[in-house]
């Protein structure tokens, strides 16, 4: 039987040992692992609770109605409206967390790194303790700060609590072309979290701008993708039918030819080809 | 005065100690660190020891150096050439590690991720999984790494890839230098930092395809800035080149259409006049 100068001489030890090795633990541990592909578990339409369009009931001023209004009016005539993504221009803030298809969540300590299957741009969410910066260049994505939070106390980040500002344009919420205000002062305030009662990550995405009455927050929730299904690339540029041409846009034929989006289009003009031939 | 059975106790935990710190300390610390901005060093030509154009010297095949000259002629002439990438497409591998627009090199363990603002996202998995039976192809593959302790100093310092499944068209830089059409492009890389100048990164990328005589080895080189500034960079955004079927265009500034070389009609409106009818 141990004597009770070894039982103790243990018993220190062992604590000594526990918190010793779980120091290092938590460290590397104290972030949530949403490590994996994830799929968009929503439609194309900005808030998935409600239909796209007109349904999205979007709180939107009396000037930016009549814009929305005259998009859907311009898309019923086979135009794209206010609707820009067709170009393959990459969709921005807000608009970025719609996801059709992959997305993936890359958490590091300084950066949590949004990656997506579509050619919209990497988001980098600093989770460093940066402040603002004074200057920079605005981007469609923004340049977003984040916070981990602990919610429930358990010693481990669940929330990441995120700042989006600094954010160009021309942006829509959804290829209705519901619009964002050409000021581009856009603030996007979200909530990333892991809900494990569905098995999702869960986007609350707020969006604070000058086309709405008021912040307009809305639910993106992503789901796991299938077992075995890989990342897919998918390239807008890549046998894109559509033709920009100043403010028309075409299709092209599938042997290559243009071809009218609407009835009754004009082929694009073509004064510089006439000026050439002089 | 401690007994001996508790001086026993003792060294015997500090060994146990030793062992779990030293174990847990040896997981995050076994990566390199290649964090930060990685900007090109030298110019855009796949082989940066090399002038661009026919300079490069590629070992093409007979059938292939034919294809070069004449999306050479056809670039002399105004267009594009073998070179799609004035459409927006991504550039595929191996044209992707010659990072014209900055790359950052994500290092997590089961995946590297090379990120850039000009093409998309690379993945190497280095998890250990072996190749997929069935794969879609894409224009940046589907890369396998195994991270490599070559002085054996306890720590990884060299990233062995290799990369299959490229789906294309693709080619090497933008004077069309072109790949075979087959796709059965495999590229093989050695990715390390230099140890003398720990701010430089290499990427010794062998290119295997069956538009060469023999696989194609080049060294590209990238420079680091530690306290980076990323621009997006949005090819699609006042892009002024129109492809329509063969033919490419350009926009004018006030946004008309433009021939792009010397005697270039206009597009054929077919469907224009029988949508008129």
């Amino acid at each position: 039987m141990l004597d009770r100068g070894l039982m103790g001489t243990f018993a220190i030890m062992a604590t000594l040992v526990t918190t010793i090795a779980v120091a290092p633990a938590q460290d590397i541990a104290k972030y949530p692992d949403w490590s994996g592909i994830w799929r968009g578990d929503h439609g194309f339409q900005w808030d998935p609770t409600k239909r796209p369009g007109l349904p999205q009931q979007a709180p939107l001023t009396p000037e930016y109605q009549k814009i929305f209004e005259d998009s859907l009016k311009g898309q019923e005539d086979g135009s794209q409206g206010n609707n820009v993504r067709f170009t393959c221009m990459p969709s921005g803030m807000p608009r970025t967390m719609t996801v059709l298809f992959q997305i993936e969540f890359v958490i590091t300590p300084a950066t949590t790194y949004v990656v997506f299957s579509t050619n919209n741009p990497v988001r980098r969410i600093y989770t460093d303790g940066r402040d603002w910066p004074k200057d920079d260049e605005p981007s469609f994505t923004g340049y977003s700060l984040g916070k981990w939070l602990d919610t429930d106390g358990d010693g481990k980040f669940d929330t990441l609590e995120v700042e989006t500002r600094n954010i160009k344009g021309h942006r829509t919420y959804e290829s209705t072309g519901l619009p964002l205000h050409e000021d581009n002062q856009t603030v996007v305030k979200e909530r990333i979290y892991y809900d494990k009662t569905r098995d999702r990550i869960i986007a609350e995405v707020t969006t604070i701008d000058h086309a709405l009455t008021r912040p307009w927050t809305v639910i993106k929730p992503y789901m796991r993708e299938k077992q075995g299904v890989p990342w897919i690339d998918l390239i807008c540029n890549e046998n894109n039918p559509h033709v920009l041409i100043g403010k028309e846009n075409y299709f092209l034929s599938y042997d290559g030819y243009l071809m009218p989006a609407r009835k009754n289009q004009s082929p694009p003009d073509t004064r510089y080809f006439n000026q050439t031939k002089k | 005065m401690l007994d001996r059975s508790s001086i026993r106790a003792i060294a015997f935990t500090a060994a146990l100690w030793a062992t779990i710190v030293g174990a847990q300390a040896q997981e995050p610390a076994k990566y390199p660190d290649w964090s930060g901005q990685w900007h090109r060093v030298g110019g855009t030509q796949w082989d940066p020891s090399k002038p661009g154009s026919r300079g490069q010297q590629a070992p093409l095949t007979a059938e292939y150096q034919a294809i070069f000259e004449a999306s050479l002629a056809d670039q002399a002439a105004g267009g594009h050439g073998h070179d799609l990438r004035f459409t927006c497409r991504t550039s595929g591998m191996p044209r992707i590690m010659t990072a014209v627009y900055p790359l950052e090199i994500v290092v997590a363990p089961k995946t590297t991720y090379i990120l850039s603002e000009y093409v998309m996202p690379r993945r190497i998995y280095t998890d250990g999984r072996g190749w997929p039976k069935e794969v879609e192809p894409a224009f940046a593959g589907y890369s396998i790494g195994k991270w490599i302790d070559e002085d054996r100093d306890g720590r990884y310092d060299v990233l062995e890839v290799e990369t299959r499944h490229m789906k294309g068209p693709r080619d090497f830089d933008v004077d069309g230098l072109p790949l075979h059409k087959d796709n059965q492009t495999v590229v093989k890389e050695r990715i390390f930092l230099d140890k003398a100048s720990p701010d430089f990164l290499y990427d010794e990328i062998t290119t295997i395809d069956n538009a060469l005589t023999r696989p194609w080895t080049v060294m590209k080189k990238y420079k680091r800035d530690r306290n980076p500034i990323w621009t997006e960079y949005d090819c699609s955004e006042n892009n002024n080149h129109v492809a329509i079927g063969k033919e490419t265009y350009f926009l004018s500034a006030d946004g008309y259409l433009m021939p792009s070389r010397k005697g270039q009609r206009p597009p054929d409106a077919k469907y224009f006049d029988r949508a008129g009818k």
